[in-house]
């Protein structure tokens, strides 16, 4: 397809500049609308009846007495629910969601927590006891939760070949120095603090739905769809969401419940999930186990890469992590094979949580780098350095924009790196604690997807930009002000960003770190359009001074139409509009995507490199993640506050991931057991350390006019395996089943250990 | 049902209510003040926080019964969005919200901690904000923001 190559833009007043958010005012206040936080006359609430066995069918479910408790309006099971359809394959970047399962279809039951149906009442107390009450009886039948997951049955039969160049069983046949290793991390939970929740509206045959979504406008489709009306039929609303970290990027089955609620009671209804619910049915990363081969020269040049993963999945649905995806480009290597295999478990399906795929891909690929680099004794910056490719050589493209080697050379000058002693536990603080340094380089997928964008000037002087996709706390509402105030000259105050519906034209996604990219285009597009027929409504306007004259006279700058060059004699926009009795003019812009495109000329990527120091206190088995230094390479920051916030964020809940996170299930109910924010460990204010953030500045034009990648996931893709190769500096043990727990490190060396 | 009167952001107001309905539900839905979150509704994520007599507490395990008389503060009775409170605008600034979620609790709780130590350690802070998550700032946006108002408050002495 042909891109439209609009000139890189390298000059801003505002783009690129730290810039507060402008919701700032209505977050601080507790003003900013959220799903849950919208009420209608009439809402009843629902609260879920989830099931207490992971595998067999509902024998029988006695509602009576609930049904017969105060306040309550109805209790629907799958014998009364209505119909609720599958969606149909989804095509392209369409009618994605990850369990496909309506809730309530019939009796089978596949995973502890699974709904098996839903009261509804006229307070929440009310719906939540009536749930309580409702008697279901099982045929129970054996489940299986097992983490243990490499060398067990999977779907295929086979693990698929997911990336292959020349012939790695032959090198690492051969090579002198090999390293083999199996990484298993366990199953995490997205956590926001925001609880999932649904405000269903329903009226006249239409839907008005009050979601907990990152992505409006897939929600509408799959939506409209699951309830069997047309997609106009369907309105989707998420002004604010409290996070979502790929948790929320896909419809979960409790929106149906409330969507289909409404529709029976003819009122509107509301459903929020609860915590312990949000470990059962609204996605998490899967559990992964990991075998890493890697064979070198003894200069410590890649010979062959081997990396095999399987990920469980649920028994209904195929989600595939995608741990290979940089597997493939990461480093310059003639003999790499990736391969990936899913098993089937009872349990809920699988999402993407940030990252989904290069997180804990990287996490095994960097722990081995490091384990590597101890074997040949060759420093570990400097074996990344060594094997840094010229082009990605697994598709032959050249890299749009890599710098992965400065941001080793600057990480490693940030943090000191050149005094760190090799030597496993030889390195100590002023009071004497260990310290452990390690390093580990991270990637991310840059790219954009269709995007349309109206922009408005408007006679009271604003101009008004519209796009249908969200903003889920990384800073989006701000980006898009920020490009139309680069556009129009106006100031940010003067700029209404109108996002979070499914009826604005077509957004993207808030997922892949790829929402600012996509907008780019169409946001300038649009508000080059808008001025367009701004200078030709000055033309044509009596009593307008640029009356007869030609447009490309004119220019727009900083809200003012005049002659070129001219600082003197403009009129602001606004009084032409007035003048014209015209209330507004406008513009539409687009974006085509690259993803999935064949034809593509350019690899895109973001890269960077983690720097983490751990203290350890052997006498207390005490460790502590002291500091991190991040160095980023994705193109230029649009707002470059937010961006760092995007980074610090990402440092923190990769402390947790490499040191707290995990869901554990009771393997005899079936469900998760560790199902609260008090026994779901995530970082906390104690555990954070001190981070240092540098953005390498080198914007990425052949992806936008603005050369913007986007920073959501990057800086958690290297994190894990940083703090893992420093334990292993500072003790000697190398953890490979994340978290790392205390009693991994009580472990003598030689036992678990490399 | 009970009949309740307290004072709210300033205000007196009687509601009946059952009087085991959680305050966070009294204020969300009934009061329609939708500024106080819930993340968890069990006491662990401080998101529900606001001050009762002064003290901060969750207000999902506050029963409306115990607020009867009380005084109870909430993120609507600090600042109005045309008139920021110190604190939302040193959080503002600093970037100390993000997704904007657990920012109500942790501005209250930064009222709470500032009234105790208005120039707070760097201890003094995590400690004062322990009952609080975030999951999106990493915290040190926020830790900035607290210092920031302790250094405005200082400075308007
Ligand atoms: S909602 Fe009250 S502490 Fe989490
Ligand atoms: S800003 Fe999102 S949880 Fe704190």
């Amino acid at each position: 397809m042909e891109q439209q190559t609009p000139q890189p833009i390298t000059e801003s007043k505002i783009v690129g500049v730290p810039t507060p958010r402008i919701d700032g005012p209505l977050k601080t206040t507790g003003t900013a609308m959220y799903s849950s936080d919208h009420h209608f006359p009439g809402l009843v609430y629902a609260w879920p009846v989830t099931a207490t066995i992971a595998s067999g069918t509902i024998s029988g479910i006695d509602s009576s007495s609930a049904e017969k408790m105060p306040g309550v309006l109805a209790i629907y099971t799958h014998k009364n629910i209505g119909p609720l359809y599958r969606t149909p394959p989804s095509a392209g970047f369409s009618m994605i969601l990850d369990e496909r399962r309506p809730p309530l279809e019939d009796e089978i039951v596949r995973y502890y927590g699974q709904y098996v149906a839903v009261a509804i009442a006229h307070t929440v107390e009310q719906a939540r006891a009536a749930a309580e009450a409702v008697k279901v009886t099982y045929n129970k039948t054996p489940h299986d939760t097992s983490d243990k997951l490499l060398d067990t049955p999977t779907i295929a039969g086979k693990l698929k070949e997911v990336t292959k160049r020349g012939d790695t069983a032959a090198a690492l046949a051969g090579a002198a120095y090999k390293h083999d290793a199996v990484y298993s991390t366990p199953t995490e939970t997205h956590n926001p603090i925001e609880l999932h929740a649904s405000v269903a509206v329903y009226k006249d045959g239409k839907f008005t739905l009050y979601e907990t979504s990152q992505a409006v406008v897939n929600h509408r489709d799959v939506m409209a769809a699951m309830l069997g009306v047309p997609p106009e039929n369907v309105q989707v609303i998420t002004r604010f969401l409290g996070s979502g970290f790929g948790g929320k990027l896909w419809p979960w089955p409790h929106a149906l419940l409330a969507a289909a609620s409404a529709r029976n009671l003819n009122r509107p209804v509301k459903l929020v999930v609860g915590r312990s619910m949000m470990f059962q049915s609204v996605g998490h990363r899967p559990a992964i186990d990991q075998r890493v081969q890697l064979a070198a020269d003894k200069s410590g040049k890649l010979l062959a890469i081997q990396h095999d993963y399987v990920n469980h999945t649920s028994m209904l649905d195929d989600y595939d992590e995608g741990c290979a995806e940089s597997t493939g480009f990461m480093y310059s290597c003639p003999n790499v094979l990736a391969t990936s295999g899913l098993v089937r478990r009872n349990v809920g399906t699988p999402t993407s949580m940030r990252g989904p795929g290069a997180v804990p891909g990287l996490y095994a690929l960097e722990s081995a780098m490091d384990e590597l680099a101890t074997k040949l004794n060759i420093d570990p910056v400097q074996l990344r350095l060594l094997n840094e490719p010229e082009k990605d050589e697994s598709t032959g493209q050249p890299f749009s924009s890599r710098h992965l080697k400065e941001c080793l050379t600057v990480g490693a000058e940030k943090f000191g790196w050149a005094k760190r002693n090799p030597a496993v536990g030889s390195m100590k603080d002023a009071e004497g604690r260990t310290l452990g340094w390690g390093v580990a380089a991270c990637t991310w997928i840059a790219t954009r997807t269709d995007a349309e964008v109206n922009v408005e000037l408007r006679q009271d002087g604003a101009a008004r930009v519209a796009c249908g996709t969200q903003d889920i706390g990384t800073g989006t509402y701000t980006a898009v002000a920020q490009m139309v105030a680069h556009e129009t000259g106006l100031p940010l105050q003067r700029i209404d960003v109108v996002i979070g519906d499914s009826g604005l034209p077509p957004g993207p996604i808030s997922g892949g770190s790829w929402a600012t990219a996509s907008v780019v285009p169409a946001a300038l597009q649009a508000a080059q359009q808008a001025r367009k027929q701004l200078l030709s409504l000055s033309t044509k306007t009596d009593g307008c001074p640029f009356k007869d004259k030609s447009v490309d006279e004119l220019e727009f700058v900083d809200g003012v139409v005049r002659i070129k060059g001219q600082s003197s004699g403009g009129v602001p926009f606004a009084e032409i509009l007035k003048t014209a009795n015209v209330r507004s003019v406008s513009g539409t812009g687009k974006s085509t995507g690259l993803f999935g495109d064949p034809n593509q000329k350019f690899s895109f990527h973001s890269f960077g490199a983690q720097f983490a120091e751990v203290t350890w206190q052997p006498e207390i088995a005490r460790l502590h993640v002291s500091r991190v230094v991040t160095v980023i390479d994705a193109g230029r920051m649009i707002n470059p506050r937010a961006a760092r916030n995007q980074i610090e964020g990402a440092v923190v809940m990769g402390v947790g991931m490499a040191m707290l996170e995990a869901t554990e299930y009771d393997h005899r109910s079936g469900g998760p057991i560790n199902a609260s924010l008090a026994d779901y460990i995530v970082a906390v204010n104690a555990d954070c350390p001190n981070i240092d953030v540098t953005f390498l500045d080198y914007p990425d034009f052949n992806l936008n006019p603005l050369g913007a990648r986007g920073v959501g996931e990057i800086g958690l893709a290297g994190i894990a395996a940083a703090i893992t190769n420093a334990v292993h500096h500072a003790t000697g043990i190398r953890v490979r089943n994340l978290p790392v727990r205390i009693e991994d490190l009580l472990v003598a060396p030689g036992n678990k250990t490399s | 049902m009970s009949t309740i009167t307290f004072t709210l952001n300033n205000s007196q107001v009687t509601v009946d209510a059952p009087p085991m309905t959680r305050l966070l539900d009294l204020l969300r839905e009934h009061l329609h003040l939708t500024g106080t979150k819930e993340g968890c509704g069990e006491g662990e994520c401080g998101s529900c926080s606001v001050l009762l007599n002064g003290e901060l507490v969750n207000s999902c395990l506050v029963p409306t019964l115990q607020v009867q008389g009380a005084t109870v503060t909430t993120i609507e009775g600090l600042g109005e969005h045309t008139h920021l409170h110190p604190i939302q605008q040193c959080f503002l600034e600093e970037g100390g919200a993000q997704c904007g979620i657990c920012t109500p609790g942790m501005i209250l709780a930064t009222h709470h901690l500032l009234e105790k130590h208005p120039a707070p350690t760097l201890d003094e802070i995590r400690e004062g904000l322990s009952g609080n998550l975030c999951r999106c700032t990493g915290y040190m946006r926020i830790f900035e923001a607290v210092q920031q108002t302790a250094k405005l408050a200082e400075a308007g002495k």
